[in-house]
Formats: C-alpha cells, sequence, structure tokens
C-alpha cells in the first residue's frame, strides 16, 4: 500500500501559535536536552573506564566526579527532555506517534532501562563515595544508556521515513537495518564521549590548582583531553560515513537549500575541524588553559550547529516522503503569556537557588542545615 | 483510529492504569512531601529541633530517589503509553493544551534543580538558604498540580469549551478546583505516609513516637482536605454520572464499586492516622506500609472513578476511547470505519487480519481484549451471529444520541458507557460473524442441544 495512504490525517485541531514559534522552541529546548543527553552518555561510558583503571586513586577519583556529575545530568537530560517532545508533538505529531505505536515494546522498554541506569548511577555514586568500586553498576549503567540511545535514534530514523512503517510493524527488528542507523547511534556517543572528555579536563584546570594538586589535576585533564582527541577524530570519519549514509533525496535537498542549510552544515563541519586543533594542540593542560576552553566553547557550537542542520534534515526526510499537508493554526497568546511569565520566573528562580548553594558556604561556628 | 495500532495481551486500559497509578501514587507524594518537609524543616530550624530536622534530611533521600527519578521517568512514561495507546486523544489533547503543559514543565523544571540542589547542601549551606531550597521546591511541585489538575479535569468535564473551544474553559472547568482540593488533601497524606518511614528510622524511642505523632497530624489534615475535597468534586460531576455512582446501570457496577473501595481507603487511613495520634508509640513498620497502602489505595480508587465517568469518552463529548470523533459518526457509517482505520488489517508480525477482527481491532481494541481484561470472547459468549448483529445496530443507532447529546440536547444512549458502532452494514455483518466465530464451538453446541 502507498505510504501517503497510511499515513494518518492531520490532527483537526489547528496548532496553537505560529509554526516558527514551536520550531525555535524545539530546537532551543532540544539543545539543551542534548548537552545533558551527551553529558550522561560520556560520563558514563568514562566513568566505566575509569573505574576499571588500575591506579585507584586516579580511577575513582574520575569515576566519582562523572557518577557526582551524571546524577545531576540524567535529571536534567529527562526534564529538558520533556519541552522538545512536546513541540514535537504539536508540529509532527503523527510521524512521532506512528513509528513509537509500531516500536511500542521498545519505545516502552525504554523507560524501564532509562531508570534502571539512573539507579545504577546512584548506586555507582553512592558506593563511590563509600570508597569501594562501581565499575559493575557504572558499566552497567553506561550499556543501558546506550540502549536508550539506540532505541530513541531507530524510533527517530522511522518515524521520518513513513515508506518504511508497513515493514517495520510486520518484522520491528527491520528497523535496525536503516543505513544511516549505526553511523547516526555513533554520532551520538561520540560527542558525548567528547564533552564528557572536555568537561572532565575544564573542571580540573578552570582555575590553577595549588602546587600539591597540579599533578593530579594535570593528569585528570590529560586523560579528559586525550579521550576527546580520539574521539572528535573518529567523529569526522563518523559524520563523513554518516552523510553518504543519508538517503540520496534527503542530501541533495541539503546541498540544493543554498545558504540556509549549507551555511550551518559547513560551519558545523568547520567547528569539528578546530575542535581537533585545539584538542590536539593541549600538552600540559594548566598552561593551555585557554585551549582547552575554546575546545570546549567551538564543541558548544558544533553542536548547536548540527541540531541546526538535524532539524533541516527532518524537514528533507519528510518531504521527501510527500508530507507537506499545511496545518491549520490558531492563537492562544493569552495562555502563551502565562508559560512564558512562568518560564522566566522559574528560570530566574532555579537561577538563585543554585547560585545560593553555591556561594553560601558558612565560616567556622556559624550553623549549616 | 488511523494511526498504527498495537493491541496488549493485559488491554492498553490496564496498561495506562498501571502505569498511571505507580506515577501518583509518586508523584503525589512529591507534592505533599515537599509541604510537609517544608514545613517541618522550617519548625525544626525555629526550635532547634534536632530530631525534627534528622527526620526531614532522611526523608529527603527518599524524595530525592522516588521524585527525581521514579516520579520524573514515570511521568514521561504516562505520555509515552497514552502515546501509544491513544495516539489522536494525546494529540488532540497537545494542540489544545501545549501550553498549558509547558507552564507544568517550566515547574517541573524548577521542582527538579530544587529538590536536587536541596538535597546536595545538607550541612553545607546556612539553615536560611535550605529552608529557601525547599520552600521553592514545594512551591514549584505545588504549581505543577495546580496546572495538571485544569487538564485531567478537562477530559473528564470539559465545561464551556465544546461550544466555545476557548482553553481558558477548558481549563477552568467544573471539577478543576474540587479536584485540586482533593488531590491537595491525597499529597499531604501520601507525604507523610512515606516520611513515616524515616521517622521510624529514629534510635531515640521517645523522639520517634513524638515524630510520628506530627507525622500522624500532618496525615490527618491531609485526609480532612481530600474528604471534602471528595465531597465537592462528586457533586461537581453532572447529575447523570452521580446516579451512575449508585448503581444505576448494572454493568457500570465497577462504577459503583470504584467509590465504594475510595470510601473504605479513606476509613482504613482515618482510623491508622488515628492510631498513631493517640497511641504513637504503637507506630511501626506494618502500621506505616498499612497507611501508606491505604493512601495509595484512596488515590488508585479516585483515579479508577474518575477514568470510568469519563467513560466512552477519552475527551468528553467529542472524542471517544477508541479514536472515533462524535464529528465523524456520520462520514464512518457512510464510508465505513476501515477506510479510516487502514491499519486495523495490519497486524504486529505481518499477519494480515480478516474483515471483521480488523473492525475489533480498531472500535473495540481499545477496552477490549481478547481474553484478558474486558475479554471480548467471555462478554460475547452468549452471542451468535445474529443476536451480535442486533447488539450492533443498536450501537450504532447510539449514534445520533450521542450526536444530539455533544450538540446540548438531552439525549440518552441505550449504551451510555460504550462508544457507538460506526462503519458500513458490511463492516457490522463482519464484526458480528467474527464475534460469533469466537466462540464457535460452544455456540454449536448450544444449537445442536437446542
Amino acid at each position: 500500500m502507498p505510504a501517503e495512504t497510511l499515513l494518518p490525517a492531520l490532527d483537526p485541531m489547528p496548532i496553537p501559535g505560529p509554526p516558527w514559534l514551536f520550531h525555535l522552541l524545539w530546537v532551543v529546548t532540544f539543545a539543551v536536552h542534548v548537552v545533558c543527553v551527551n553529558l550522561v552518555l560520556g560520563s558514563s561510558i568514562l566513568g566505566t573506564v575509569a573505574s576499571l583503571d588500575r591506579d585507584r586513586v586516579f580511577g575513582r577519583g574520575v569515576a566519582r566526579f562523572f557518577a557526582e556529575l551524571n546524577t545531576w545530568a540524567i535529571s536534567l537530560a529527562i526534564t529538558f527532555g520533556i519541552a522538545p517532545l512536546l513541540f514535537l508533538q504539536v508540529l509532527q505529531g503523527r510521524f512521532f506517534y506512528s513509528a513509537t505505536v509500531i516500536l511500542a515494546p521498545a519505545w516502552l522498554g525504554l523507560l524501564v532501562l532509562l531508570m534502571a541506569a539512573y539507579y545504577l548511577t546512584y548506586a555507582a555514586k553512592y558506593r563511590l563515595r563509600a570508597g569501594k568500586g562501581a565499575a559493575l553498576p557504572f558499566g552497567l549503567s553506561a550499556l543501558l544508556f546506550l540502549a536508550v540511545t539506540a532505541i530513541q535514534a531507530v524510533v527517530h530514523l522511522l518515524s521520518v521515513q513513513p515508506d518504511r512503517w508497513e515493514a517495520a510493524l510486520a518484522s520491528p527488528w527491520s528497523a535496525l537495518a536503516d543505513r544511516a542507523f549505526l553511523p547516526r547511534f555513533l554520532h551520538f556517543v561520540l560527542a558525548g564521549v567528547t564533552l564528557s572528555g572536555i568537561v572532565l579536563a575544564w573542571v580540573a584546570v578552570r582555575r590553577v590548582p595549588a602546587e600539591e594538586a597540579r599533578p593530579a589535576a594535570s593528569a585528570r585533564a590529560l586523560f579528559g583531553v586525550k579521550i576527546a582527541l580520539l574521539a572528535t577524530v573518529l567523529q569526522l570519519v563518523d559524520g563523513l560515513w554518516l552523510t553518504i549514509s543519508v538517503p540520496r533525496e534527503v542530501l541533495l535537498g541539503l546541498m540544493r537549500g543554498g545558504a540556509a542549510t549549507m551555511v550551518p552544515f559547513t560551519l558545523a563541519i568547520g567547528a569539528g575541524f578546530g575542535l581537533l586543533v585545539f584538542l590536539a594542540r593541549v600538552r600540559d593542560p594548566i598552561a593551555d588553559r585557554t585551549s582547552v576552553r575554546h575546545a570546549l566553547e567551538l564543541f558548544g557550537l558544533a553542536m548547536v550547529l548540527m541540531l541546526v542542520t538535524r532539524h533541516q534534515l527532518r524537514g528533507l526526510y519528510l518531504a521527501a516522503a510527500g508530507a507537506r499537508d499545511t496545518p491549520a493554526t490558531t492563537d492562544q497568546w493569552g495562555v502563551f503569556a502565562i508559560f512564558l511569565v512562568a518560564f522566566v520566573l522559574c528560570l530566574v528562580l532555579g537561577i538563585v537557588a543554585l547560585v545560593r548553594s553555591a556561594r553560601d558556604r558558612p565560616g567556622p561556628g556559624r550553623a549549616t542545615a | 483510529m488511523d494511526y498504527p495500532m498495537r493491541e496488549f495481551a493485559a488491554g492498553g486500559g490496564v496498561l495506562i492504569a498501571v502505569v498511571a497509578i505507580l506515577h501518583v501514587v509518586v508523584s503525589h507524594f512529591a507534592v505533599g512531601g515537599g509541604l510537609v518537609m517544608a514545613v517541618l524543616e522550617g519548625a525544626a530550624v525555629k526550635r532547634n529541633d534536632r530530631p525534627l530536622r534528622d527526620l526531614v534530611k532522611r526523608s529527603s533521600t527518599i524524595l530525592l530517589l522516588l521524585s527525581t527519578v521514579f516520579g520524573a521517568i514515570s511521568g514521561v512514561g504516562i505520555w509515552f503509553t497514552i502515546g501509544v495507546v491513544h495516539p489522536a486523544a494525546t494529540s488532540s489533547l497537545i494542540h489544545t493544551f501545549v501550553w498549558a503543559w509547558a507552564t507544568e514543565w517550566a515547574f517541573f523544571l524548577l521542582e527538579v534543580v530544587t529538590a536536587l540542589a536541596w538535597v546536595a547542601t545538607w550541612e553545607k549551606v546556612s539553615p536560611r538558604t535550605h529552608l529557601l531550597l525547599i520552600r521553592l521546591y514545594a512551591f514549584a511541585a505545588f504549581m505543577s498540580l495546580v496546572v495538571i489538575q485544569g487538564i485531567l479535569g478537562f477530559m473528564l468535564t470539559p465545561g464551556r469549551f465544546p461550544k466555545t473551544l476557548s482553553v481558558q474553559d477548558g481549563f477552568l472547568n467544573p471539577t478543576y478546583l474540587p479536584g485540586i482540593l482533593f488531590r491537595t488533601g491525597v499529597c499531604i497524606l501520601l507525604g507523610a505516609a512515606w516520611m513515616a518511614f524515616a521517622a521510624l528510622l529514629e534510635p531515640d524511642r521517645e523522639a520517634r513516637a513524638r515524630l510520628s505523632r506530627i507525622l500522624a497530624s500532618a496525615g490527618a489534615l491531609g485526609l480532612g482536605i481530600a474528604g471534602i475535597g471528595w465531597f465537592v468534586w462528586e457533586r461537581a460531576l453532572p447529575a447523570s454520572v452521580q446516579r451512575l455512582f449508585l448503581g444505576e446501570k448494572p454493568l457500570l457496577a465497577t462504577l459503583a464499586t470504584g467509590r465504594a473501595h475510595t470510601l473504605r481507603m479513606l476509613v482504613a487511613a482515618a482510623l491508622l492516622v488515628l492510631l498513631v495520634l493517640l497511641l504513637p508509640k504503637l507506630q511501626s513498620w506494618p502500621v506505616a506500609i498499612l497507611a501508606l497502602l491505604a493512601g495509595a489505595g484512596i488515590l488508585a480508587g479516585y483515579e479508577r472513578v474518575r477514568e470510568g465517568v469519563r467513560k466512552p469518552f477519552v475527551i468528553a463529548e467529542q472524542m471517544f476511547s477508541n479514536g472515533v470523533l462524535v464529528s465523524e459518526i456520520d462520514s464512518l457509517n457512510e464510508k465505513g470505519v476501515l477506510s479510516k482505520a487502514v491499519w486495523a488489517t495490519k497486524e504486529a508480525g505481518g499477519r494480515t487480519v480478516p474483515r471483521g477482527e480488523a473492525v475489533f481491532r480498531a472500535e473495540c481494541s481499545s477496552c477490549h481484549t481478547r481474553d484478558g481484561y474486558l475479554g471480548i470472547r467471555r462478554l460475547a459468549s452468549a452471542m451468535d451471529a445474529d443476536l451480535a448483529e442486533m447488539f450492533l445496530t443498536a450501537m450504532r443507532e447510539d449514534g445520533e444520541a450521542w450526536k444530539a447529546r455533544a450538540a446540548g440536547k438531552d439525549a440518552k444512549p441505550g449504551y451510555p458507557f460504550m462508544p457507538p458502532f460506526v462503519g458500513t452494514d458490511e463492516e457490522l455483518k463482519a464484526l458480528a460473524l467474527w464475534l460469533a466465530s469466537l466462540n464457535a464451538p460452544a455456540v454449536a453446541e448450544g444449537t445442536h442441544a437446542r
């Protein structure tokens, strides 16, 4: 049966605002979500690697850093995942729901995997705080997060290719046969490892450490930089693989999109090469603190630009599938204003809470909570 | 109904119920725990009460591990589940209330950040800063309840929304405030019930009894608010629905039993609270577990009744639980339900589904399984093809009554708890034959005996 006839109809309820607003909010909130997801993935992998290090003091120190970081990153990844999911459903709900129904066992199983991975991270954190090893809980959590990433990647790819739905319903494993699946999955994983490596290095050297702490800080930063360098080299290879794995008509759409599509794509690749240069230059991370910081900034730039390209590719995939209906829109500016006020209020209060938590350190003899 | 379809062995409704009940028990604790902990930490700081402060500190770990992990993921889980079971309804709700949901998300963001900061800063920041964190958390958690109740209430009592299509009318619906009142009471009760476990870890016996009594007082307050909330909520429901509670329709007995169950749980929780208030030294793990189960039972009963009352709609007066819109009854009768439900003939695994079974999948499988919950084989066991056809024809005639009701007229469908049958004569006959075939040997034997 032709894919067009299997495509669910547009929701009769109009979109409650201009589509550009939803696209904007989708990309912005997704960017924050992806930063957190990258940290979660990378930290769980690097935490496992560090837990297996023969130098226990170094390894457990690094593992504990990632365990502490991850309990925050996972919560924020989940929370910041809600908003883009909301906006995605407004704009492209019929594609998203269809893919999740077809892959329902995996999609719903994702929740169990995510919860188990999160509790394992807490188990690793508490074990490391007690001075014990945490390779097993960390390793298991990393495996589960990788599985969650794979499910997300496959659901996304299926959602934008309605012509593959019927086959995927008949045989769900066939969804994994998408040429773009593996490079796309690796793209996420490598980005996660790169970011976590750079964050480890940056936290270790962002301030000049005291003399006695210099060797440990330097070792930690070098570990982060080397891992990030390796992951970035692999990312460039994988990026090429991913590009040629995308369906021809989608790739042609990207190439023919003019400055709107080619500028972000080209700049993202350029930022990737720049990142490689900065990471390769670091010999003494304490002396080259600026390079570490620039590497972090370039990673952020490359990621944002890649997200723009990713968003454009999604549209090109759907255009290639013949989904060109224009949904009706309506205005809900009053309710939108309430959201905006609530969001700004919560953001300000959240920042106040975090700043006060970080700065308020009562001196000796003063009461603490 | 034009989405791909999945049948779940236990039924999609049961799947949603399991995820939803687990989530609401934890999420209500997240709200109530925040409120109770904010008050108790304030009192502990004011009176320099060490055991009370330790109680809150121990409870904070439970709050973090339950709220930010299980609560957050199961909350997303409800969304995932309803999206898989009722994609069209989820889409419709999202289109109507996206900004309300986004507002709830903003409060949830503050809730998560402050919960993490609050738990991480014990013994690190001043009591004042620490109090600020838990108060911000309690505020954010309560506000997320205030927002989400608007959407939950809308699904049950949309108020003037079908006529005005105004989000405000849908949000500020008749059961909005009563629902908030009831849920706030249950939140406080569950907050106290979860904290009771942390109180049992207090090593000093006298202090343990005192803490248990404090928590029992909080529980009593919550129960009182919940009781009033339930009373007002029931009265905010349409009179026709209230009559169903009292068993007007024998087939809706589950609704009446759901209500009775909720009230029984309220009484059980009240007795346990009273026991700990009067004899706090009797507080123990079994009592605490029973109190928690009673609190969870109240909520589960309420959710069961709420879901039951809503039937046969997933969005009252607009969309039936099988995804059929009231507005498309006529067109589906003319063109056939399978003209829209194109996926009903395609099953996971690749089997091509026969027509009658496909009609069942399209129209019935959102509530009925084959052999599990509301199993159709058992329900149709007394039907042969002729009887099934008569039954379905009567259900199709109900479509007129549903349309009239949606237009504001006083019409009573013959089967008020089920969507009307929609589809062509051929589809109706195909479904009747398929229903009869489910119990073919039994029917054959019965015919032979006659």
